[in-house]
């Protein structure tokens, strides 16, 4: 099972490499293509990680609702604004992916 | 970014997309304002009505949040509010751009709340009692707690920088992605094309890709605008609210009360 996973995991991160190897200039760099790979692998982990971290909040806050629906609005401001709280971490990444794939800062 | 997404179509030269766009917005904003303010009535009608409900429910936010006494604010967070509901909202219709959606326009406002934030607490306060809250509750734990303040504080701006700036822009990438892997430019030209099935093909796909469009992602944006407008406001009443609070055993027995 692990020895699979990093022979995936090494034919998915060298795969820029493999494929651009014929292509690529003397003294051209592999960052482009990569940055590229990156941007979307760390975009997938950012959702991915960020949605449990949301699910948990809106869990609790629905919970704490169906106990008392007299609180009812305070919770849910209370709840989006820990939402926002934890979505800014995703957007930051969803900056840096896009940095990556627009600005391209490093070549 | 205009490699995915279409530059708006009304530009001045010289002068970037955002700054032009901004301008729009504060003229429709005042001319809203002035258009309902300029016949003032006891019992509102039309317009004004309107805008009363608008600063009714701001003003209801702030006596939640600060407390009465932060009804004075409300200016600072009614105008901030409605620039970037009204900048998120500009972004969606077509050929025209979002001020939001640059960087430099989040930031202006983020700076704006900060810098606001420090100076009521200041003038509320008094600098001394205002700059002892960075040193945390006990003396000893300065060393500590005033670089960790520091840092909370700077990350402010920047946090809601960003929370605005990339939700607009995610938003608007996603919606340029998916208009192009829809194909609709290609489904419209076979539709314009002439020929019977193209007509036939290329109509009906353009328009349920076009019906996805206006049914699915244009709600789902306007939601993520109002609620990023609202989530701007929220958390600048809260730095408010924590920077005019006196100390925390004070504000925790005040809020008690007036709840």
């Amino acid at each position: 099972m692990r020895r699979s996973l990093i022979l995936a995991g090494l034919l998915v991160f060298g795969f820029p490499g493999l494929a651009l190897a014929a292509e690529a200039p003397a003294g051209g760099s592999l960052v482009g293509p990569y940055s590229v790979l990156v941007a979307g692998f760390a975009m997938a982990f950012a959702a991915g990680l960020c949605a449990l971290g949301q699910g948990r909040a809106v869990a609790s806050a629905v919970d704490a609702m169906a106990r008392q629906p007299g609180a009812a609005a305070r919770i849910q401001t209370a709840m989006i604004i820990g939402l926002a709280l934890i979505e800014s971490l995703a957007i930051y990444v969803l900056v840096v992916a896009m940095i990556l794939l627009f600005v391209q800062p490093i070549k | 970014m205009e490699i995915i997404e279409h530059p708006p179509i009304f530009r001045l030269p010289g002068i970037p997309d955002h700054v032009t766009y901004t301008w729009v917005v504060m003229l429709i904003l005042t001319a809203i304002a002035f258009a309902a303010s300029r016949n003032v009535r006891l019992v509102p009608r039309g317009l004004q009505n309107v805008l009363e409900v608008v600063i009714e429910q701001f003003l209801q936010l702030i006596d939640d949040v600060i407390g009465h006494e932060g009804r004075r604010y409300l200016p600072l967070i009614a105008t901030l509010g409605l620039f970037i509901l009204f900048g998120n909202l500009m972004g969606l219709v077509p050929g025209l751009s979002g001020p939001t959606t640059n960087l430099n326009t989040t930031a202006a406002c983020a700076l704006v709340t900060f810098f606001a934030y420090h100076y009521i607490g200041l003038r509320k306060q008094g600098a001394v009692t205002y700059l002892k809250h960075f040193m945390g509750p006990v003396p000893a734990l300065a060393p500590l707690m005033v670089p960790i303040e520091l840092i909370s504080h700077l990350a402010r701006p920047l946090s809601l920088t960003l929370r605005l700036f990339g939700n607009m822009t995610g938003g608007h990438i996603l919606l340029a992605i998916i208009f192009f892997l829809m194909g609709l430019d290609g489904l419209i030209g076979w539709a314009l094309g002439g020929s019977p099935a193209g007509v036939i093909v290329g109509g009906i796909g353009g328009l349920v890709m076009v019906a996805f469009t206006v049914g699915f992602l244009y709600p789902l944006k306007i939601l993520v605008s109002f609620l990023q407008a609202f989530i701007f406001v929220m958390l600048t009443m809260l730095y408010i609210a924590a920077a005019v609070e006196e100390g925390e055993h004070h504000g925790a027995q005040r809020r008690a009360e007036h709840h």
